[in-house]
């Protein structure tokens, strides 16, 4: 499996979600580094941390939409309820000694990156527009980033 | 398991922060060298100091957030709450007489560098600025007062 890379289409603009979303991205390699090395104890420790920081990321999502009043964020909740279930699910599979390292890999790398790409760009606007005091910050930010760009 | 060595990017440069991410990281760390020791009593009484410490610390931490008008205040309360929620899990299966310590030692490790570097991260600069702000109108002691509120 390739590693994957950060790239500007899959950013919110939002930067707390940004760079939540970029160690998402950087325990996925690091799983893919553990299978590809073969090792076991690695593997579980890196699933443990990529679980962990999903949910708690899944969590800090789900309350900035309801803040925002985000109308799709119970639509949104549950494809996170989903993920959540499926988690559990593996877990239990793997406790009862089933092999489920492929599937779960699967599960992050593909759902997990789609979901990033695909459904969080959507709650975007509303939190933008809803939560105070985040437009102030989203524009410096936006002026940092382009004077990154601009001024290398 | 390697202990939690400090390192510059840790460093929020908010020294009273700074302070109490070192005292959580000693704490992992000495929860590390009882784990070694198998001795229930001895990792009963760290994990309790731990926790404890980590609970005044989110207090703090949040009422500054608050005070300077940090927009993600909310989401960034509900990662606090999952975080508690998970380690409290862990303590009633630790309590139930599960050996939960290096599974323990593996979230509390990555979730507290994650959350140091990605989560606290976002809120540095206004929390920053505020406080600047604070000293300039001669109503510093708001630490101070908070420090002793938080932590006994």
């Amino acid at each position: 499996m390739a590693y994957i890379e950060w790239k500007d289409d899959l950013a919110t603009g939002i930067s707390v979600i940004d760079s939540q979303h970029k160690r998402i991205i950087h325990y996925i390699n690091q799983l893919t580094d553990a299978l590809r090395l073969n090792d076991n104890i690695l593997t579980g420790e890196v699933l443990i941390n990529l679980i962990d920081y999903t949910l708690s990321h899944f969590a800090f999502e789900e309350s900035l939409m309801e803040e925002a009043h985000y109308h799709a964020a119970n639509i949104h909740r549950q494809t996170h309820d989903a993920f959540r279930n499926k988690i559990t699910d593996y877990q239990k599979r793997h406790e009862k000694g089933e092999q489920v390292t492929d599937e779960l890999f699967q599960l992050l790398n593909i759902w997990l990156m789609n979901h990033i790409a695909e459904d969080d760009s959507s709650y975007v606007p509303a939190v933008r527009e809803n939560i105070p005091g985040i437009n102030t910050n989203q524009k410096q930010g936006w002026i940092k980033s382009k004077i990154s760009e601009f001024f290398k | 398991m390697a202990h939690i060595q400090w390192t510059s990017d840790l460093d929020t440069n908010i020294q009273v922060i700074d302070n109490q991410h070192r005292r959580i990281v000693d704490y992992i760390n000495q929860l590390d060298d009882v784990n070694e020791s198998k001795n229930p009593a001895e990792i009963e009484q760290v994990l309790n100091d731990l926790v404890d410490y980590t609970l005044s610390h989110f207090a703090f931490e949040e009422s500054l957030m608050e005070e300077a008008g940090y927009p993600f205040i909310n989401g960034h309360k509900r990662v606090h709450e999952l975080f508690v929620k998970r380690v409290s899990d862990f303590q009633q299966r630790f309590k139930m007489g599960e050996d939960i310590s290096r599974e323990l030692l593996i979230v509390l490790k990555s979730w507290l560098i994650n959350h140091i570097k990605s989560d606290d991260n976002d809120y540095v600069s206004l929390v920053q600025s505020n406080l600047t702000q604070d000293s300039k109108k001669n109503t510093d002691g708001w630490i101070t007062r908070s420090v002793k509120k938080f932590f006994r």
